[in-house]
């Protein structure tokens, strides 16, 4: 028996997992958005701020997971999607009485259709070449947006973006806690949503993209078109989050659109775990926490933020949620 | 305005510009043609090269002291970072690569933030290419004069050196087959410590010589890293011929581009490199297609 | 009417023609190797059949549609699937996902962006069955990544014959295999090759290898076709012994 025949048969087939731990999986991630329902009865107005602005990014780090984990797309231009939806719901909700929920959507669904283009042009390219093509469309819109001022308020940025209330005469999300459910809700949608396409059959070829993308052409696939369609995706769920994020904090503004905002999103991605969708959202809040700690002591949060992504890049690339399962399947 | 010499002038700007861009993507492509890696910190780099150039030229009364003190000090940070951390992940994917030099950007544009500020920071330039030389009449900064020679001193330099001596041909071997070299009894590490610092001081050296037309300030890293990206996507990915073309065409394209369609003079390089892009993927001289 | 047809087919990268007007029939059932010394244009050939490179002239007709210059996925579509010379497998899926990824290109709403049972059941279905027709379901469950060589090899057919083609192009089937490991490969492919039910078209260097397998072969040489016919008039052929056999024969 030669050597390699001696490892394989050391190994567990990869498919020997239970049939009922998805059905275990969904009931944990049943009960943890029902805990996170029930955080305003429990946590300070602070708390609730914090952890509020945490779902946002978890829901746009958990967007860019779909290119990044699921597809090994790695864009250093998420930003770019965060800030299109980010304008977009706050000059729908400036200028029209639009209720905050079809603000968001209709700003989801801008991010997604401009990404049709965005993904048409950049996956002409491959690997590192697609992500600088990626970093460039966000810095090009940086750039539109100190000249638009129209439609981003140039340097000043849009203010005062309110919440609107309804539909249907609803003030629930003019509150601070009720804007808070709309977004769990969303980000639950969102989770969802993701969690059963990663499934599909589009989820597998996304797969068979990330592992062999030449091989999964020559499979009969048309690659391409699966690459801008979860760009798009992507894009749109990103631009969701940026549209929960213009309400949240009352204003948009080019910061959302900077390339380091874009870098801070792949750090969470990679930090929280890639290809688990839920690490992500845990990488957002572990940085939004880590972030606001460190801010206390020293305004040089990102360096500290540079060596810890380094740090796990190196030691752990499978991310939090990948160590915190690791330990459990261990223990 | 006398027609020959405005279009005199305007090439001449768009030469000094092209030299800058040249030296901000050579050293990009060097290091990913032979290591197959990608640099995001090579803007990084660039800015600490412009940093360091105002601090020689201050303590030193000299300008021409950056030239040397630039390079020498980013291609040492370089040389470390490549042994202490990147040779750990040459098993690793191309992503890896990207976000541990990503990594680096981060720490190293905040350790430039902590020493110098976050003001933008004048750099005099030296006082022998401070004046002005007229040429069909219009006047032209020898400052820029200076920056075209030094770019096809540089470009010819690299050449020579890739083409003739002991290292160059161990940096072409390296990346034609790293473990035919390794088997010749060659310390493939060390060239590729080598090159990686090579890269990094170069990047530096560009960042020295840009300092005193656009000081030297903390957006000199984003911008330079996406110049620095589209001149190599443009020129192929690793091919050092193609870089030296791209910058000059992307050069001419921004120079005339900004006369002609001010409005669009931001977008003339991206529509430049998505034209390229759409015709050749790979990049003008790319091999990948 | 044969299954595929190549006609003229030619190749130039610059002043260089990798493939030079080859003209070629493939009858439904044939199993027909080409072979000829290193450079001869055989990958080459089965790069312009499958569309990774588009032909500089001439024709490719499958069943009678014109396919020159078609995209490879279309191709693949079309009943035409084909292995690399070097392994290209998913090397973090199982040997089943790799399959049955393979499998579930040729199924309607493949696509699917939800649920998906039906797709995949479908798609398990063939892909286990072309496992099996390899006998390789005894390490259905391992990643194929970690899977000995020859099973590698044998899991690139098991994934193409999941496609249930038309046609099957393989590209050195037993590169890179040990002596050992290439006769069990060469009698499982056997078995597979020779009841009749499958074209294929096989690159193959090893002649021991192409005479069990294959009724018909032709011969290339610097991208030209020198010799064509059943193996005992291949042998034969002076033009061809001087070549590339050596000779073997």
């Amino acid at each position: 028996m030669s050597a390699e025949h001696s490892l394989a048969a050391g190994v567990v087939d990869v498919e020997a997992r239970p049939p009922s731990t998805d059905r275990r999986v969904v009931v944990a991630y049943v009960l943890a958005a029902a805990l996170l329902a029930l955080a305003p009865l429990a946590l300070p107005v602070f708390a609730m701020t914090l952890l509020t602005e945490a779902l946002i990014l978890g829901l746009l780090a958990m967007s860019l997971d779909l290119m990044v984990g699921y597809t090994r797309l790695i864009s250093f231009g998420h930003a770019a999607a965060y800030g299109i939806g980010a304008y977009t719901a706050g000059d729908i909700l400036l200028h029209t009485s639009l209720p905050v929920p079809f603000a968001v959507l209709a700003a989801a669904v801008v991010a997604g259709v401009i990404a049709i283009g965005v993904a048409w042009v950049c996956t002409l390219a491959r690997g590192v070449s697609f992500s600088m093509l990626t970093l460039a469309f966000a810095q090009l819109l940086y750039a539109i947006a100190f000249k638009w001022t129209a439609v981003t308020g140039a340097s000043d940025g849009l203010a005062g973006i309110p919440r609107t209330g309804g539909p249907f005469g609803l003030t629930l999300f003019e509150t601070k806690d009720g804007f808070y459910y709309l977004v769990l809700a969303c980000l639950v949608g969102a989770f969802a949503f993701c969690w059963s396409l990663v499934r599909s059959p589009f989820g597998a070829v996304l797969r068979g993209i990330r592992e062999n993308e030449a091989k999964t052409l020559s499979l009969g696939y048309n690659t391409r078109r699966y690459k801008i369609a979860v760009v798009a995706i992507s894009y749109a769920l990103g631009g969701l989050a940026g549209a929960l994020y213009a309400p949240f904090a009352g204003f948009a503004n080019t910061d959302l659109l900077f390339w380091l905002f874009s870098g801070q999103v792949l750090i969470m991605v990679i930090v929280g775990g890639q290809g688990t969708l839920i690490g992500p959202i845990l990488g957002a809040a572990f940085f939004l926490l880590v972030q606001h700690m460190l801010s206390q002591y020293t305004d040089s949060w990102a360096l500290f933020f540079g060596a810890i992504f380094i740090a796990f890049v190196m030691f752990a690339p499978q991310g939090i949620w990948g160590l915190l399962t690791g330990l459990r399947r261990r223990g | 305005m006398d027609f020959v010499g405005f279009l005199v002038t305007q090439c001449l700007n768009a030469l000094s510009q092209a030299a800058l861009l040249f030296f901000l993507g050579v050293g990009l492509t060097l290091i990913f043609g032979i290591m197959r890696i990608v640099n995001f910190a090579h803007g990084t780099f660039y800015m600490l090269g412009g940093f360091l150039g105002f601090t020689a030229a201050r303590l030193t009364g000299s300008f021409w002291a950056g030239l040397l003190v630039g390079p020498v000090v980013a291609g040492a940070i370089g040389m470390a970072f490549e042994t202490g951390l990147l040779r750990r992940l040459y098993r690793r994917d191309d992503s890896a690569f990207l976000m541990v030099t990503f990594g680096l950007t981060l720490v190293l544009g905040e350790i430039i933030r902590l020493l110098w500020g976050v003001d933008a920071l004048q750099v005099p330039t030296p006082d022998a290419l401070n004046g002005i030389v007229f040429l069909f009449d219009e006047p032209f900064p020898t400052y820029r004069i200076f920056l075209i020679v030094a770019g096809i001193v540089m470009a010819v330099v690299i050449w020579q050196f890739l083409e003739r001596t002991r290292l160059g041909l161990l940096i072409r071997a390296t990346s034609q087959n790293a473990e035919m070299v390794h088997a010749l009894g060659v310390d493939v590490n060390r060239v590729r410590s080598a090159i990686f610092g090579i890269g990094c001081g170069l990047a530096a050296l560009g960042g020295v010589m840009a300092a005193p037309l656009v000081t030297a300030s903390l957006a000199m890293a984003p911008n330079a890293i996406i110049d620095a990206f589209v001149i190599v996507i443009i020129g192929g990915m690793g091919s050092f011929l193609g870089s030296l073309i791209a910058a000059v065409l992307v050069a001419f394209v921004e120079v005339f581009g900004d006369y002609y369609f001010p409005d669009f003079a931001l977008a003339s390089m991206y529509l430049l490199m998505l034209l390229v892009l759409v015709v050749r993927p790979g990049g003008l001289l790319g091999k990948e297609a | 009417m044969a299954l595929l047809e190549l006609d003229g087919l030619t190749k130039r990268y610059g002043g260089i023609t990798a493939v030079n007007g080859v003209t070629m029939r493939v009858e439904a059932g044939e199993v027909r190797a080409v072979i000829g010394p290193n450079g001869a244009g055989k990958t080459s050939l089965f790069h312009l059949i499958t569309g990774v490179v588009r032909p500089t002239a001439g024709s490719i007709r499958f069943d009678g549609r014109e396919v020159a210059g078609e995209t490879s996925y279309r191709i693949c579509k079309l009943g035409l699937s084909r292995t690399f010379q070097l392994t290209a497998l998913f090397p973090e899926m199982s040997a089943r996902e790799n399959a049955r990824l393979s499998a579930q290109s040729h199924l309607p709403r493949s696509w699917q962006p939800w649920g998906g049972r039906s797709v995949f059941a479908e798609a398990s279905r063939r892909g286990d069955e072309a496992l099996e027709r390899l006998g390789l379901t005894h390490v259905a469950g391992r990643p194929a990544g970690l899977l000995s060589h020859g099973d590698q090899r044998l899991l690139e057919v098991a994934m193409a014959l999941a496609q249930r083609p038309r046609a099957l192009l393989l590209d050195e089937p037993t590169q890179g295999l040990s002596v050992e490991e290439t006769l069990s490969a060469v009698e499982t492919l056997a078995g597979l090759l020779t009841d009749g039910s499958l074209t294929v078209l096989l690159v193959e260097h090893d002649m021991e290898v192409v005479f069990r397998l294959a009724k018909k072969i032709t011969v290339l040489h610097r991208g030209t076709v020198i010799a064509d016919g059943d193996p005992e008039s291949v042998k034969a052929n002076e033009e061809v012994q001087a070549a590339y056999l050596g000779g073997y024969a």
